[in-house]
């Protein structure tokens, strides 16, 4: 029989190890969006292959180059 | 009752001298130094933020944290026109993901601010993050 606090940390582990996974899904799934909301807490998708959509990632492309590279990123 | 006494006032052609004050925009823009201490409590913050700037009625810059401010005020016009080019409607708020980072838009308060952050920032923050920033600045400088 397991002592109870190797359940607990067992228990921690796999709840640390589930969101980890999580992330890794999330990172490697989500796509670029972009997303507009109104007054009245309207919100609309645009996809980058539609007019509006590539308008606005040229737009955040110009004010992501103003920041300069990420952190960590080389050369 | 506070509809007769301005029908009372114009009937005294007081309310015309509303006109010759300064313009009520232009008298709550908030001091450059208050924006950029908003935008150093913000980097403070947000751990994930690479670039944020504050702009005033006219979409000029009062205060940026890196780079240019002729640039940011440039790049934000140009993306709040497209987001209100998308649907014909003035955005409240825009979020862009890309691979490169994030950029957030918001409006309120008559004032603007715009950040550009690491991928995977928590969205939901940042936008109360900014929204907050934009009220107290406009708070501040009534």
């Amino acid at each position: 029989m397991q002592k109870p606090h190797r359940i607990l940390l067992d228990r921690v582990s796999a709840y640390a190890d589930e969101a980890a996974a999580f992330m890794r899904r999330r990172r490697v799934a989500r796509k670029p969006f972009a997303r507009l909301y109104y007054a009245g807490g309207r919100s609309a998708d645009h996809a980058q292959d539609s007019t509006a959509g590539a308008e606005l990632f040229v737009a955040a492309g110009r004010l992501i180059e103003v920041t300069g590279k990420k952190k960590g990123a080389k050369g | 009752m506070t509809t007769v006494m301005i029908q009372e006032a114009r009937a005294r052609d007081t309310v015309g001298s509303f006109s010759q004050m300064p313009d009520a925009a232009a008298a709550t823009v908030p001091s450059g130094e208050s924006a950029q201490a908003a935008l150093a409590f913000l980097a403070e913050m947000s751990p994930d933020l690479r670039g944020a700037a504050v702009l005033g009625p006219e979409g000029e810059t009062l205060a940026v944290t890196s780079g240019e401010s002729e640039r940011w005020a440039e790049d934000a016009a140009t993306l709040f026109a497209a987001a209100d080019a998308a649907e014909d409607t003035a955005v409240e708020q825009v979020h862009i993901a890309t691979e490169q980072g994030e950029v957030f838009a918001i409006r309120g308060e008559g004032l603007a601010a715009v950040a550009v952050t690491e991928r995977f920032a928590l969205a939901s923050l940042l936008l109360f993050d900014l929204r907050s920033i934009l009220r107290e600045l406009a708070a501040g400088a009534r």
